[in-house]
């Protein structure tokens, strides 16, 4: 096929429609659980009271997002039949693997509304502080990137042009958000989730029919090259799938959209809405991805050169306009859940760590309303923010590539203060900060890996890789069984990274991110006297509406 | 991979995500339910 294909376009109505029936139908919801007087819990956690299919439906619209849909089709068209499992199965199991960890956060703070405002309940500002920055960071970026994806669908699939899509879906957005914060954005994500996934249940055997079936599987087979035809191909592996085993849990632990819904579901319900979650990603991005893998058999070449035009190309030549609307709903289903989810993590950052934990008065509770106020008022800068950015032409997927790997630096820190007494605030602080001292350089290939840096950093990488796996495993099994798998996964990849993985800057950087926080963490916590009470947690922070809210303390680690 | 195994491959993943739309719609609707018995509303 041709480079220069015309794309069918939805009409300049039908589209104003879709975004009045999709806007309209999320802001009546929303209006319907209105409140005359939110509270400033709700608006945050739902009053961590939410019940399975609720929260399991949230958490599956949240993580998937425009970018990931697009991001599986691209590896699926790059890396052949096993591309998409090499980009979903990890991005499920990201999910998968932090809920062992989120049910030990939740039992020692049963009322928290963001994960960096148990860091300060746990060691103080400073570490608070950093983890709400890179919370910060990584919300504005993944709001950006939704915005933009917005844009970018609009000007493909209907005659209005980029600006006009980014602005459309951020109000459409921040329409349904703004006055009841998280309890719109989680009931609303169930309306999208249904819309989403029953569209990929249409969608992907409608195109695979369409473009001929097994037949375009004996036909297309040349299309392929023997690494793309092998479904245990090492390309996809080492170019797609290790830097995401990688960022597993880098992006559950930094990611307070996650977090937030921890918060929010009823406590016995978090296994059960974690799993549910994992297959309900993991099927639906994969699924998606299929489109590249049929694409690469078909021998379409995306428009312009660009793969992100891949999915709407795939949409836009097999499905009919009926079914080019549905998927239409179903990229700004995956888009809006995701970017509700983020403006509520930012108010919640705000509200509780900003506001609550060091801009309001010190001998006074934190006052709700005003709390709400800031709440709103961050929606709306996020927005703006959002727009501001959407409209630069950054390329976010390398920026939130970027985030993601930033918050390997926080993994250990942030899981060791929960189980481990003696981490102080002074061990979390400079690991961080020593880690991200290596990450940064490294990431920007500021020196040469020649030499003996080279071979530094591979060992670097290897301890990285040991720490990965050995956090994954003692989330599940505990503390001796993590140790075995971290000691054998650092002893087994020893002879594939040692002079070699030093080439790959970004997993690289990542691993030593890994590596040098843990081991600073570690060597700065082991002789601490510190012996902390993990029931000062609970006892620090409460429900800010009501008798509980927590009193100013100046955070002694011990009764 | 044989054409048929590939069918299977490509077409499972709808398949799975159907299975766990009727998970999230019923458990949604038990959760309704049990909101309006209890008369609050569902968040």
């Amino acid at each position: 096929m041709s480079d220069t294909v015309e794309f069918y376009q939805l009409g300049g109505l039908t589209v104003i429609l879709l975004f009045i029936a999709f806007y309209g139908g999320t802001f009546l919801v929303s209006a319907y659980i209105g409140k005359k007087r939110e509270n400033a819990d709700g608006y945050m956690t739902a009053g961590n009271k939410l019940g399975f299919g609720i929260s399991a439906a949230s958490m599956t619209a949240t993580w998937i997002w425009a970018a990931s849909m697009y991001a599986s089709a691209t590896s699926g068209y790059t890396y052949g039949i096993s591309g998409p499992l090499h980009y979903g199965l990890w991005g499920a199991l990201m999910i998968l693997f932090i809920y062992p960890f989120g049910k030990r956060i939740r039992s020692v703070a049963p009322k928290a509304h963001t994960l960096a405002e148990v860091m300060h309940a746990r060691h103080g500002r400073s570490s608070q502080l950093m983890l709400a920055g890179s919370n910060i960071v990584g919300s504005v970026i993944s709001l950006t990137s939704n915005f933009i994806a917005g844009g970018a669908l609009i000007s493909l699939l209907s005659p209005f042009t980029f600006g006009q899509g980014v602005v459309g879906v951020a109000a459409g957005v921040l329409l349904y958000t703004l006055w009841s914060g998280f309890r719109a954005s989680v009931l609303t994500d169930f309306m999208q989730v249904v819309a989403m996934l029953g569209a990929v249940v249409i969608i992907i055997p409608t195109v695979f029919l369409a473009a001929g079936g097994t037949q375009m599987f004996e036909q297309g087979a040349e299309n392929l090259t023997p690494q793309q035809l092998n479904f245990f191909s090492s390309d996809a592996f080492l170019n797609q799938g290790a830097p995401y085993i990688a960022a597993v849990l880098a992006y559950a632990i930094g990611n307070q959209t996650i977090a937030q819904r921890l918060f929010a579901v009823r406590e016995d319900l978090i296994k059960k809405t974690f799993v549910t979650a994992t297959v309900g990603y993991g099927a639906t991005v994969i699924g998606v991805g299929m489109l590249g893998v049929m694409a690469l058999y078909l021998g379409i070449n995306p428009a312009e050169g660009d793969l992100n035009n891949l999915i709407p190309q795939m949409a836009s030549t097999f499905l009919a306009p009926a079914l080019l609307g549905v998927f239409f709903i179903m990229i700004l289903g995956s888009l809006s859940s995701t970017a509700d989810s983020d403006l509520s993590a930012l108010s919640s950052i705000m509200m509780a760590d900003v506001y609550g934990k060091n801009l309001a008065s010190k001998k006074k509770k934190p006052n709700p309303k005003r709390m709400l106020l800031v709440g709103r008022i961050t929606m709306i800068l996020a927005t703006a923010s959002g727009l501001y950015f959407a409209s630069g032409g950054l390329n976010i997927l390398d920026l939130l590539v970027f985030v993601g790997a930033l918050w390997g630096a926080l993994v250990f820190p942030v899981i060791a203060s929960f189980y481990w007494p003696k981490v102080t605030n002074k061990a979390f602080t400079v690991s961080v900060l020593a880690a991200l001292a290596v990450f940064i350089p490294v990431r920007f290939e500021w020196f040469p890996m020649v030499g003996a840096t080279g071979y530094v950093f591979d060992v670097l990488s290897i301890v990285g890789i040991g720490v990965v796996l050995g956090l994954m495993a003692f989330g599940f099994f505990g503390l001796k069984p993590a140790k075995i798998v971290g000691l054998l996964a650092a002893v087994a990849s020893a002879p594939f990274v040692l002079g070699f993985l030093h080439e790959y800057t970004v997993l690289t950087a990542s691993l030593a991110a890994y590596a040098v926080s843990t081991l600073v963490c570690y060597f700065m916590s082991v002789r601490s006297t510190q012996n902390f009470d993990f029931d000062l947690i609970q006892e620090r922070i409460g429900d800010y509406d009501s008798d509980s809210a927590p009193e100013p303390t100046d955070l002694p680690a011990t009764k | 991979m044989t054409p048929i195994l590939l069918a299977i491959y490509v077409l499972i993943w709808p398949l799975i995500v159907a299975g766990v739309l009727i998970v999230l719609v019923a458990a949604f609707y038990r959760d309704w339910r049990r909101a309006r018995k209890q008369g609050r509303m569902i968040v």
